[in-house]
């Protein structure tokens, strides 16, 4: 299927947008539903953090408003769209069974970031009758287009894996550094330490918290353990 | 800039093929998906800085249509959409592209309208740049870290955790010996990632509001009046 790459999924959904616009408001222009869209997401900037942060598996996605395609000058024929489009792209994890794991996604996203999803998709054609996850799983689908080539030039790990991995990645890379010189059963120790410390087969935490910007707040851990264990502080910004 | 979420960088890019010429690339497309031609993806492996990208063909008649409400579109023209999530600069990219698979390039944009193929860069930099449609918002998951990073930090982590388990009953000086060996393997996965410098202006935006709003509270909470307050905040 050109949706995926292993276990990566593609997701691209075009989701026309109605004409007509918002009553205007007072003090406030009149604005067309796409301008309004558009509004909606750049508002998105504005905040600490994004919303698309709380749906799991998200790798990567990204939204835009669709107006018009671009015209290649003469003897080219000119086309215009007859609707503006928002258009949905993401890269996900979506497991061995793709479409399975597509469905799941975006039950998340509905789960975890509902009011978003209600708010972007508000002026979309058909998005009315949208009031649960299963019918936004449906609605998603009738807006999907396939793929024609989908790559992968990263990993298909779940997105905790790769979460974990980069929070080793880095305490690992502090390590090597803090203990250059080091030699045998204090180095020993030192890894021992470490080991408790970072948890490598816990993936619930000490982690990298999905959308961090900075070091000061990447990494999360639900579970920490007791004082007397973290000889080290779990902070990963040096 | 929401294009960029921290290192990565978000690429848009629209353009028109003749729809009998659209239907024939869909064959070619399918073909490079077959193992059998898989090298022919191999110029896109070796740009690394690549997190995932894709290709959709879409004809006038598959444009979503939900509704007798909504027009049917009518256009002259099936569409390539291509999406491309990278490290870097659009420049860097760009130019990445054309001088490493230029050929790879001209198979993929196969006679799409206005392709002026890859090399040279210049009429290729206009093509795209025309082509190119803006992101609203564009999030990462791992804004600090590249394609890079995330492959390499999937071998440390298998690296590492094989190694814990293989050292565990060992004698100290058997242990150094092993910890050195999983250093060399790894030197060129170790690094410690960090923000770019400014991870997007909004985000910059952001943290500046932030910061002029702690430094407002902190004036209040002193019992003097505000000196300046980030005005995007009240809106």
């Amino acid at each position: 299927m050109p949706n995926e790459a292993g276990r990566a999924y593609g997701l691209t959904a075009l989701c026309p947008i109605k004409h007509g616009a918002e009553a205007p408001q007072p003090g406030k222009p009149a604005r067309s539903f796409a301008a309004r869209t558009r509004d909606l997401l750049q508002d998105l900037n504005e905040a600490a953090e994004s919303p698309m942060a709380c749906v799991p598996n998200t790798y990567l996605c990204r939204f835009l408003v669709l107006d018009n395609v671009a015209y290649q000058g003469d003897p080219a024929k000119l086309d215009r769209l007859r609707s503006s489009y928002l258009v949905f792209v993401a890269d996900l994890h979506a497991g061995k069974k793709s479409e399975e794991g597509l469905r799941r996604y975006l039950e998340g996203m509905w789960e975890h970031a509902e009011p978003t999803v209600r708010s972007l998709w508000e002026h979309c054609v058909g998005f009315d009758t949208v009031s649960s996850s299963d019918a936004f799983v449906r609605y998603v689908k009738r807006c999907q287009v396939e793929n024609t080539l989908y790559f992968n030039g990263s990993t298909d790990e779940p997105l905790a894996e790769q979460l974990k991995n980069l929070y080793l990645k880095q305490e690992f890379s502090r390590f090597a550094f803090e203990h250059q010189g080091k030699k045998g059963a204090e180095l020993q120790a030192a890894f021992g330490q470490f080991l408790t410390r970072t948890r490598p087969h816990d993936l619930s935490g000490p982690t990298w918290k999905p959308g961090a910007r900075t070091l000061d707040d990447a990494v999360i851990d639900p579970n920490p353990p007791p004082q007397y264990l973290r000889s080290v502080p779990t902070g990963a910004s040096r | 800039m929401p294009n960029i979420a921290g290192k990565a960088f978000a690429m848009n890019l629209i353009t028109p093929i003749e729809r009998w010429q659209a239907a024939f690339n869909k064959i070619q497309f399918w073909a490079i998906r077959q193992p059998i031609l898989s090298f022919s993806l191999r110029g896109l492996v070796t740009l690394s800085m690549i997190h995932y990208a894709r290709w959709a063909i879409v004809q006038p008649t598959e444009w979503p249509r939900l509704d007798e409400s909504q027009p049917k579109e009518k256009l002259h023209y099936a569409y390539q959409l291509f999406f491309s999530n990278f490290n870097g600069s659009w420049a860097q990219y760009v130019d990445s592209f054309s001088v490493a698979i230029p050929s790879g390039l001209n198979l993929l944009w196969f006679r799409n309208v206005g392709w002026p193929k890859a090399v040279p860069e210049q009429p290729f930099h206009r093509y795209v740049e025309h082509n190119e449609v803006w992101t609203s918002h564009y999030y990462s998951a791992y804004p600090m870290a590249a394609s890079n990073d995330v492959k390499s930090a999937q071998r440390v982590k298998q690296a590492l955790t094989s190694f814990a388990s293989r050292t565990k009953d060992m004698e100290a000086a058997a242990f150094e010996q092993a910890y050195n060996e999983l250093l060399n393997e790894l030197q060129a996965d170790l690094s410690q990632m960090a923000p770019t410098p400014i991870v997007s202006l909004a985000n910059a935006a952001v943290e500046e509001r932030m910061r002029q709003d702690a430094e407002a509270g902190d004036e209040q909470d002193s019992g003097r009046a505000p000196a300046m307050m980030g005005g995007s905040h009240a809106e």
